[in-house]
């Protein structure tokens, strides 16, 4: 082999940016370009009238001030918080409970994982589609089982009607979801040493008491992240929603980012899209956000010094 | 364990049950019970769905299984909604847009992973900060933005919708993945003469395939399953991608549930292809991508 000649090099404090920077230069222009920009503009676009037509005028807080006295957004911070919250619970405590099944030791579990994640992978659209003709009041097959089983008591409006649409958009949320939270939480439960439960049974302790002292603290961390993903995805829930009702009857399932839509896109060709009003919206979600990720990182800091404790 | 043998009792037998091999047998069967249920609560909406579009358009609402199995609700639904289009439209958004992103984020991580220089925890935290951003934040501008380009209804300008997003991601999941390579490696190749793009090109990258194969799983995963920017941004109908098209047909098919069922069937069949050939990398990978995130 030739050998290398010495090669000339910069300077070592220079030469320890360059390298670097070359390496990372393409993507932060492209994070740069691609979205901190289009943040700024929000930003600013909130603090402004524009119909998206003739140039837009300067509002300062009127937005944020028209939005305290916006009926309609109070009741979708009220159904985005309805669906965070309800979200959150059941698609944290149903998949822990089916994980703990599938991890009983009980056989074929890959199957079942198999099979409940099957609708992870469909697209919120799609499944908001096919949800849709599921929940059809007249003909949709749901109600059209409960007739059949002489349950036609429990038939339901469902997505036609202001009482049920919520209800009925969580549960679609908690059929697509389940096989990912499960997912997570299969693969902690393995990682939790069985000894434990060795040691619960021998004190006596039945499989109620082990879920509660065994498994929950053991997986705590697991269960928060779980909790904290399921809060992210709730205040932007948008898609499914949007497919299924549109945010109707009536706003009965508005959430923020459907209304947000409607604001902007939803009245295309109409003259009066309030673009600066629905940046407004676009920026309280922003915030609500990043403070749950603040909230997610404080929490992934105090587990590091538990755990640090710990040892 | 003995099956035949009776289990010892155990030290406090009195009410409660001795956990015998009938009891353990039992608890066992009940929870495959269980299982099954959820099993066919999972199943039930893609079960109806296929069943569906194998059904005579009269008789969608009047029988649970087809009585005659039609199979021409696919070419008809492929053909009317131009599904070929659609498909390539996605394929070609799917497909730039996880280049861009691998192009962009693996030599980023790598370097976050791998240098120590003045300033590289702010940048870092910056890019972890635009992961946090909701896309809903950036919808208006990024829409100003495209028109400004010229790039408003171009499948080329959807995608770089998606790269400033999946950019910081990826760079967030894939240097936790350099970062459990081995250092050594990469200074005894400095010794042989490597520079440092030498190092990275023919040291590391081949070594962070299984890193990048999970952000191309995840990356094509969102993006063919995208609604909101290719819904808002692609306008005209031609140029629409498969979620975004299927969204526009409902209207047009309204209680022709044959048509609408086989339309969402040909709009899932490339994810479930590749979700059964891959489905390991794909759950571990969506998983994983979740518990960093």
């Amino acid at each position: 082999m030739v050998m290398a000649e010495p090669r000339k090099n910069p300077p070592l404090a220079l030469r320890s940016l360059v390298v670097p920077a070359i390496f990372i230069g393409p993507a932060a222009l492209a994070l740069v370009l691609l979205m901190a920009v289009p943040i700024a503009d929000a930003v600013i676009l909130s603090f402004q009238n524009w119909n998206g037509m003739k140039p837009p005028t300067w509002a300062g807080f009127g937005n944020y001030i028209r939005l305290t006295q916006d009926a309609t957004f109070f009741r979708a911070i009220w159904q985005t918080a309805y669906f965070t919250i309800c979200t959150a619970i059941l698609q944290t405590i149903i998949p822990l409970l089916i994980a703990s099944l599938l991890n009983s030791g009980i056989r074929g579990s890959s199957i079942y994982r198999t099979l409940y994640f099957m609708p992870v992978i469909i697209s919120l659209a799609i499944s908001g589609l096919l949800w849709a003709m599921l929940f059809e009041p007249n003909f949709g097959p749901i109600n059209t089982v409960l007739r059949a089983v002489h349950l036609g008591a429990f038939t339901q409006l469902w997505l036609a009607s202001s009482a049920t649409v919520m209800p009925s958009v969580i549960i679609v949320s908690v059929w697509q979801s389940l096989g990912f939270y499960l997912v997570i939480f299969f693969a902690a439960l393995q990682a939790v040493p069985q000894e434990l439960y060795e040691a619960a049974k021998i004190d006596g302790a039945n499989a109620w008491h082990r879920f509660f002292n065994v498994t929950v603290p053991t997986i705590r961390p697991v269960i928060v992240i779980v909790i904290v993903l399921n809060t992210i995805n709730g205040i932007k829930v948008f898609d499914q929603i949007w497919v299924m009702t549109a945010g109707g009857p009536d706003y009965a399932s508005a959430t923020l980012g459907t209304y947000l839509y409607s604001i902007a896109f939803g009245a295309m060709g109409a003259s009066n899209s309030r673009l600066g009003y629905a940046a407004a919206i676009a920026i309280v979600i922003l915030l609500l956000s990043l403070v749950v990720s603040m909230i997610q990182i404080r929490l992934g800091r105090g587990r590091d010094i538990d755990s640090q404790i710990e040892k | 364990m003995s099956s035949s043998a009776a289990m010892p009792s155990t030290r406090r037998s009195s009410v409660r049950f001795a956990s015998t091999a009938w009891q353990l047998a039992f608890t066992r069967a009940l929870i495959h019970v269980i299982l099954i249920l959820i099993a066919i609560v999972e199943a039930f909406p893609l079960v109806w769905m296929i069943l569906t579009s194998l059904k005579d358009t009269h008789e969608i609402f009047n029988t649970v299984l087809p009585t005659h199995i039609r199979w021409d609700n696919f070419p008809r639904v492929w053909f009317a909604m131009n599904f070929p289009l659609h498909l390539a439209n996605s394929l070609y958004v799917t497909g730039l847009t996880v280049a861009l992103v691998v192009g962009l984020a693996t030599p980023a991580a790598y370097a976050f992973a791998r240098y120590r220089f003045p300033g590289r925890e702010v940048v870092f935290y910056a890019f972890i900060g635009v992961m946090m951003i909701p896309p809903q934040a950036i919808l208006i501008p990024m829409f100003q933005f495209l028109k400004s380009l010229h790039m408003l209804n171009s499948l080329t300008g959807l995608a770089l919708s998606f790269v400033g997003g999946g950019t910081a991601f990826a760079v967030f999941l894939m240097r936790t993945f350099f970062l459990s390579l081995p250092r050594e490696l990469g200074d005894a190749a400095l010794i042989d003469g490597c520079d440092d793009f030498q190092v990275f090109w023919h040291v590391y990258l081949p070594l962070a395939r299984p890193g990048i194969a999970a952000v191309v799983i995840i990356q094509s995963l969102y993006t063919w399953n995208e609604f909101m920017f290719s819904s808002t941004f692609l306008i005209s109908p031609d140029i629409k991608t498969v979620q975004s098209a299927v969204f526009q047909a409902v209207g047009q098919y309204a209680t022709d549930y044959s048509a609408l069922c086989s339309g969402l069937i040909i709009a899932l069949i490339p994810v479930i292809l590749v979700y059964l050939v891959l489905q390991r990398q794909f759950i571990s990978g969506l998983t994983a991508g979740a518990l960093k995130g």
